[in-house]
């Protein structure tokens, strides 16, 4: 038994250091849909015209300062937030925006470009993944 | 020859069976309403309600549709949906409940954007039994529509009864769809 545990506390130290070299840091982002639709708070909800390109299921991509994509995937459904908490809208349905939240593996670069379909590039600095708080990127009409 | 003759007849009628039920497309032609059922009524739409906005589409399967055909003769669900909205596909799912609680006294029409790509596969996972149009953003901007889902209730005759965006459940449909029928 005393024999088996130096093996198994190697293989431990080698698939810790495999997780490590995996690509680099989760990055959590939450993206921004501007659109000040009429809705509930909480609701599912899509880009509404301007941003009706948005939804769940249109692809992104992440690219580093040389246009090299380091992440790509889907954008998941988004949920409606107040637009502006500083109003007392007074009604269960007021001007919302649509929030979708991305949790990717981006590797270390200075700086990234998240690319969406019919959409000016979002670009975000490295030192923003440093924050507890998800990097907030808002799209522009 | 003759021993396989009845098998390729055979053979031949089982392929034709499969065929006829190929051209039943969930949300087409098969799901357009039947002839609105004997003794029911209709109440007049309040004399306020503005014109619903007629529009001419394509079923899913590519049957031409026209809003108005619809609404001459029964009050009309519409239904703005897309295939990437999970939460418009339960809400369009229980206004079809609501509607087929009416035994045919109301129609109902889903409208899925023409960039909708799934739209055929929606159509099909859901298979509602009533007719799905694909339309462009003339007619989704014509009902006020920027973002599925928005549910909107047309009188006979082509009068808007109500709107709501972001959808409605059927529970809260029904009382607004058994003031438009008399029986």
């Amino acid at each position: 038994m005393r024999r088996a545990g130096a093996p198994l506390l190697a293989g431990l130290v080698l698939l810790a250091g495999c997780g490590g070299d995996g690509g680099g840091d989760v990055a959590r982002i939450r993206l921004v849909v501007p659109d000040n639709n009429i809705r509930e708070e909480g609701v599912e909800c899509a880009g509404a015209r301007p941003f009706r390109q948005i939804h769940r299921g249109t692809p992104y991509s992440i690219l580093d300062a040389d246009g090299e994509v380091v992440a790509d995937g889907e954008l998941p459904a988004g949920r409606a937030e107040n637009a502006d908490p500083s109003v007392d809208w007074e009604s269960d349905r007021f001007p919302t925006v649509c929030v979708m939240e991305l949790e990717v593996e981006l590797p270390e670069r200075p700086r990234y470009r998240l690319v969406l379909p019919e959409s000016a590039p979002l670009e975000f600095d490295a030192a923003l993944l440093e924050s507890d708080a998800p990097v907030q990127l808002v799209l522009r009409g | 020859m003759t021993r396989i003759l009845p098998l390729v007849l055979a053979l031949a009628l089982a392929c034709t069976a499969c065929a006829g039920e190929d051209e039943d497309v969930a949300g087409g032609a098969a799901d357009l309403p039947g002839p609105v059922p004997e003794g029911v009524e209709y109440a007049d739409p309040p004399a306020s309600a503005p014109a619903a906005p007629d529009f001419s589409a394509e079923l899913v399967d590519g049957t031409p549709v026209t809003a108005s055909d619809l609404w001459a003769d029964r009050p009309v669900v519409l239904v703005f949906t897309a295939s990437f909205c999970d939460r418009c596909a339960e809400i369009h799912r229980d206004v079809a409940r609501a509607v087929d609680e009416r035994d045919g006294a109301i129609a109902l029409l889903g409208v899925v954007g023409d960039d909708d790509e799934d739209a055929g596969e929606y159509a099909d996972d859901l298979d509602l039994g009533h007719p799905v149009a694909v339309a462009g953003e003339r007619v989704w901007l014509s009902y006020a529509a920027r973002e599925p889902s928005l549910v909107a209730l047309v009188s006979r005759g082509g009068k808007v009864v109500r709107g709501w965006p972001n959808g409605i459940e059927g529970e809260q449909l029904a009382p607004h769809l058994d003031d438009l029928i008399e029986r």
